[in-house]
């Protein structure tokens, strides 16, 4: 009980956004690296690999469950933070600007709450497409080298991106999360009280090298299948 | 040197109540010998405390700590607040950490020395003893004093002590050692144990069969005047530097708390004792609403001058070494430019006077580094007083590294005040004066890093016992009820005050009386005095006084946050402490510390004391226009008093 | 210099304020900004009309009562100043500044700039200090503390209150004010043995007065005057999950 009322407290608010939100990250990193199998040269590489991700069961089920608990809370606490902001200060200023270095209210850190939002409602058109999309019913079925016959998830995302709305759709949306991952990676650290004077300059940097790695890797893959 | 009991001047209305025995053992003789409270009875007695600054908030902190029960009231929006948050430099201890020699009776001796033999002896050696135990409980606290590499406190010689006893935290010793107090005053309200009033001003004291028993506040916000009944009234309110309209106190600093209570028979001791601090940065315009000190520790490299001839006006780096004066090195060729900060207020008063002032204004000196930077290097200055330069380059624009800095003396901090006994208890039985507020401790000239000392040293460490003493005699009678005549015939007054104010459909505004009032401070009651000036000055004010009540004009209404209805109250007591300055200065015929009279000099333009005559603290009765005077003559058992030389 | 303010005006708490339109044509650059307001405010009583009421008392930096909202940020566009130590020169001859009040839900506005911030105070006396009583202190030397560690908790001890943190963050947070006096504390030992109940205390008393959260935009470190570190509000943190993880 003196848990839980210690996570709901502005500390324990940040705690846990931090938290959800690495554990997101790596999902993220993880994500962007099987996608990356899509061009390796073996043309069964992308399905074995998710083929292989499904065949971890329980284990599977596991991180499904987690991450799911994790864009959850990470979403409420997040919407939170933004309800409490408006009733912090009720009526706004006319005139407001930021006053430069050191602040780090820069595009990605003032927008958290719109890339957020944009990037849970992507997330659920995301998992319909193809989490839920046509699997081996619907005939999307692909033969492995070893001869297992799997869901053809290689064929669908070929076609989805072929589909214009898809193929720049995407890397907009991943320009978004590289955004939100510029101030979320440097301000979840901070959040956790990692932080020291030395390291946070670096962190920050880092921070931002890592977001534009990730949108880079993200939309490399519908791009490549558009043009290609 | 004449006894007490036997000199016909001493006023019998002055029983400074030290005990007797030898001086080093003053303090533990009355410890020993003073009434305690039991702690049930402590929490029936309520004590209001006036101020919330160094001497209010550690005497609320300690009281409360000790179980009484405390209101305690303060003019700012929080405690934290208070004036004595801006004191730079440091806190003076006889700790003797360096092992350079220091010790309790040095301290003493230092500070009677420093006042120029115009204090009690008993109340500086009690300061002095506990001084150490003041240390001890800021760092208890959490005040984050200078350490050395080893981790021991580090200290530093000030004010050209010849030990070094001051203790630092950066140039914001004061803010931090207020913040220790006003935390540990927080713990107190956070246990219900003080009441704190914030945004209220203490418009009058409740006298009642003879005795402090309330006061009558103002709530800023709404205007309303409040009631509060208490066993004791301690007032720690702090100097009236202000009255001088431009000084380095801040906006809020004022009078009235202390004046009111002089009218109501509170005698006020050496007014004329003020001090003047040698660098400030100079007034630039008419806008000006206050001045900015700059460390003193500047003139240690610095070297003072003015070009030679006033009609010199080239650039001053532009100027050569042969066109220039030092002036202080050329006069005191031994101190040079470290001399005392009455000697070298008084040495740029006199340049200025004789139109070699420089800037728009000609009421300056220059503070050249020049030479500094060229024999040890932009970089050691630059770590010697970098935040200095900083400052000094964001207020005037100019960039002290290039370009000498221009300084002028300015009003810092006054000695006087309510006059008090051993007790800290004035002349009005149950009103306690602590802090600057109380004129007991610096004679008439403070040493720099003495005054945290003073104020700390009444909160934490005096009041505790003398109030005791007090209210033991009390026994267990209740307060005054609020319903009671006094009440009600003091909060008339008090609104009466206020509605002739408001009421007043002049043209004036309550600012425009105190630049005036400023003025003929400065020039006839500052650095330097003269009969002339000083009888010439007490008609101007007079005269300011009338024309005060006629053409004053505040726009607004009593009953809400209207500031300009409360400077124009403060300016109205301003204005009638401004004639008891100069009425002060005129009778006391001598000079000594920060009282200047140009009759009274050595051949050598040095300030001459006259022991004889004027060993004596001048404690003034209210009584309108032609106040009274009583004098409680000073008896120095332990010191020989000496001229002081600088040369 | 002429300059064109433009003030929020506003009669009491609950009234409707606005920005009304004034001009001072004799500024100086030599001025602070509050002795802008001073002119102003004499040439308003002049002409019979209300002065403008703001905070401020030391008008050297270090009081903390002055805080006004100056272009748009909190304590003006020159950094680390106060806003009594801003001075004209930071502007151009006929510029039109805006002035508004620090706005927060926990700092109610109490008359036109003037807005009452007393729940710092009680941000305070919720442990905002080591509880020792006076006389009970060892000596003052008794405990060695390293000169970085106290040099470092006088960068966080050097907070002046004034507000300036809240103002300018987009989300209304005390975070600052409230982890530069957990931080200045928690590093000294005396400050060590009530270390967790302190920063427990003190995060709970921020919360209930109505303070948003941190989303960690450093805005507050930029107008800081005394340019205290947001690092202090990762030690916060830190300092809290020990705390509850230890209760």
């Amino acid at each position: 009980m003196k848990m839980m009322s210690a996570l709901m407290s502005p500390v324990g608010r940040k705690v846990l956004t931090g938290v959800t939100g690495i554990g997101l990250v790596a999902f993220v990193i993880a994500h962007m690296i099987g996608n990356l199998t899509y061009l390796s040269p073996d043309p069964t590489a992308y399905n074995a690999y998710a083929y292989k991700l499904m065949s971890l069961g329980w284990i599977f089920y596991t991180i499904e469950i987690l991450l799911a608990l994790c864009f959850i809370l990470h979403a409420v606490v997040g919407i939170t933070i933004q309800v409490r902001r408006r009733q912090a200060r009720p009526i706004g200023y006319k005139n407001y600007t930021s006053a430069g270095s050191p602040s780090l209210q820069g595009y990605s850190a003032r927008s958290m709450i719109f890339t957020g939002i944009i990037l849970l409602v992507f997330l659920v058109l995301h998992l319909i497409s193809f989490k839920y999309g046509p699997g081996e019913a619907e005939g999307y079925i692909a033969t492995l080298s070893t001869g297992e016959e799997v869901r053809d998830l290689r064929r669908l995302m070929t076609e989805k991106f072929h589909e214009p709305l898809y193929a720049f759709g995407y890397p907009i949306i991943m320009i978004l999360l590289g955004m939100h991952m510029r101030h979320g990676v440097w301000s979840a650290l901070q959040s956790l009280g990692v932080m020291s004077r030395r390291l946070s300059p670096l962190v920050y940097t880092l921070a931002a090298i890592l977001g534009i790695l990730v949108a880079i890797g993200f939309l490399f893959v519908p791009l490549y299948i558009y043009f290609w | 040197m004449a006894s007490r009991a036997s000199d016909p001047s001493q006023s019998p209305r002055l029983d400074s109540k030290v005990p007797s025995g030898r001086l080093q053992e003053k303090w533990d003789i009355y410890k020993n010998a003073v009434s305690l409270v039991s702690p049930a009875n402590k929490r029936s007695h309520h004590i209001l405390i006036v101020g919330s600054g160094l001497a209010g908030a550690s005497a609320a902190a300690t009281l409360a700590g000790l179980g009484y029960n405390v209101t305690c009231f303060c003019i700012q929006d929080s405690p934290r607040r208070a004036h004595s948050i801006a004191a730079q430099g440091g806190i003076n201890a006889a700790k003797n950490y360096p092992n350079d020699g220091d010790t309790v009776w040095r301290l003493f001796y230092d500070t009677i020395k420093g006042g120029d033999y115009r204090s009690r002896e008993a109340n500086v050696y009690r300061l002095a003893q506990v001084s150490n135990n003041i240390i001890d409980q800021a760092v208890a606290q959490g005040v984050p004093f200078a350490r050395e590499y080893g981790g021991v406190l580090s200290n530093r010689s000030f004010g050209g002590a010849q030990v070094s006893r001051t203790f630092y935290a950066r140039g914001q010793t004061g803010q931090q050692l207020l913040l220790g107090a006003y935390q540990a005053l927080s713990h107190q309200i956070a246990a219900g144990r003080v009441k704190m009033l914030p945004r209220r001003e203490m418009v009058d004291l409740v006298v009642a069969n003879g005795r402090a028993c309330g006061v009558i506040t103002r709530n800023l916000l709404t205007g309303e005047l409040e009631r509060y009944a208490g066993d004791a009234v301690l007032l720690c309110t702090g100097g009236y530097g202000n009255a001088y309209y431009l000084s380095t106190n801040a906006k809020n600093s004022n009078v009235t708390a202390a004046w009111r209570c002089h009218k109501r028979g509170a005698f006020f001791a050496n007014p004329c004792y003020t001090q003047i601090h040698p660098t400030c940065i100079p007034v630039s315009g008419d806008y000006q609403s206050k001045l900015t000190l700059m460390s003193e520790s500047l003139r240690n490299d610095g070297r003072v001058w003015v070009p030679k001839d006033p009609e010199d006006k080239r650039a001053p780096e532009l100027i050569p070494e042969d066109a220039r004066d030092y002036y202080l090195e050329r006069r005191y060729p031994s101190f040079g430019n470290l001399v005392p900060r009455d000697v070298a207020s008084r040495a740029s008063k006199k340049e200025c006077d004789e139109g070699r002032g420089v800037g728009e204004t000609r009421l300056a000196v220059y503070l050249d580094f020049r030479h500094s930077i060229e024999r040890l290097g932009e970089q050691t200055i630059r770590e010697r007083y970098g935040n200095l330069f900083e400052m000094y380059q964001r207020i005037t624009g100019d960039d002290p590294y290039h370009t000498p800095m221009r300084i002028y003396p300015a009003v810092h901090y006054t000695m006087g005040g309510l006059w008090v006994d051993y007790e800290l208890q004035s002349t009005i039985p149950g009103l306690f004066v602590l802090g600057e507020a109380n004129f007991s401790d610096h004679g008439a000239n403070r040493l720099g890093a003495s005054a945290l000392m003073q104020g700390l040293a009444d909160g934490y460490f005096v009041i505790p016992y003398t109030l005791g003493a007090y209210v033991a005699g009390l026994g267990s009678s209740d307060p005054i009820p609020l319903d009671d005549d006094s009440f009600d015939a003091t909060e008339q007054e008090a609104s009466d005050r206020i509605d002739r104010i408001l009421k007043n459909k002049g043209d004036k505004s309550p600012t425009e009386f105190h630049r005036e009032l400023g003025h003929l401070l400065w020039d006839h009651v500052g650095m330097s005095r003269t009969s002339s000036g000083l009888q010439s000055s007490l008609e101007a004010i007079h005269r300011l006084e009338d024309e005060f009540w006629e053409r004053v004009c505040v726009p607004g209404s009593a009953n809400r946050y209207n500031k300009n209805l409360e400077f124009a109250g403060r300016v109205a007591d301003f204005i009638e402490l401004g004639a008891l300055m100069a009425r002060d200065a005129l009778r006391r015929e001598e000079s000594c510390g920060g009282h200047f009279r140009e009759e009274y000099q050595t051949p050598e333009g040095e300030a001459a004391r006259n022991d004889e005559d004027y060993a004596d603290v001048a404690a003034w009765e209210y009584n309108g226009r032609d106040p009274k005077l009583h004098l409680e003559q000073l008896t120095f058992e332990n010191v020989h008093p000496s001229q002081r030389s600088y040369k | 210099m002429i300059i064109h303010l433009r003030i929020w005006r506003q009669e009491d708490r609950t009234s409707k304020g606005r920005l009304v339109d004034y001009t001072v044509n004799e500024a100086s650059e030599h001025m602070s900004f509050l002795e802008l307001l001073d002119v102003l405010n004499e040439q308003l009583l002049q002409s019979g009309d209300e002065p403008v009421e703001f905070d401020s008392d030391c008008r050297e930096g270090i009081c903390g009562s002055c805080g006004l909202m100056v272009a748009g940020i909190a304590h003006g566009p020159q950094k680390r100043t106060a806003v009594c130590q801003l001075h004209m020169r930071s502007f151009n001859d006929g510029d039109t500044i805006t002035v508004e009040p620090f706005r927060a839900k926990a700092f109610p506005i109490i008359r036109d700039l003037v807005v009452d911030r007393s729940a710092f105070d009680r941000i305070i006396e919720a442990h905002g200090y080591v509880s020792v009583t006076t006389g009970s202190a060892p000596d003052a030397n008794a405990i060695p503390i390293p000169k970085e560690t106290v040099d470092d908790a006088m960068d966080y001890a050097a907070c002046i209150g004034c507000g300036a943190c809240v103002a300018a963050c987009p989300n209304g947070s005390a975070s600052l004010f409230t982890a530069a006096k957990i931080s200045h504390l928690g590093l000294l030992p005396q400050g060590q043995v009530e270390a967790s109940q302190r920063v427990i205390s003190m995060v709970d008393q921020m919360d209930a007065e109505g303070f948003g959260d941190c989303s960690n935009y450093a805005e507050c470190e930029a107008v800081c005057p005394k340019g205290i570190s947001i690092q202090g509000i990762a030690r916060m943190r830190r300092a809290y999950m020990k705390g509850v993880l230890s209760a």
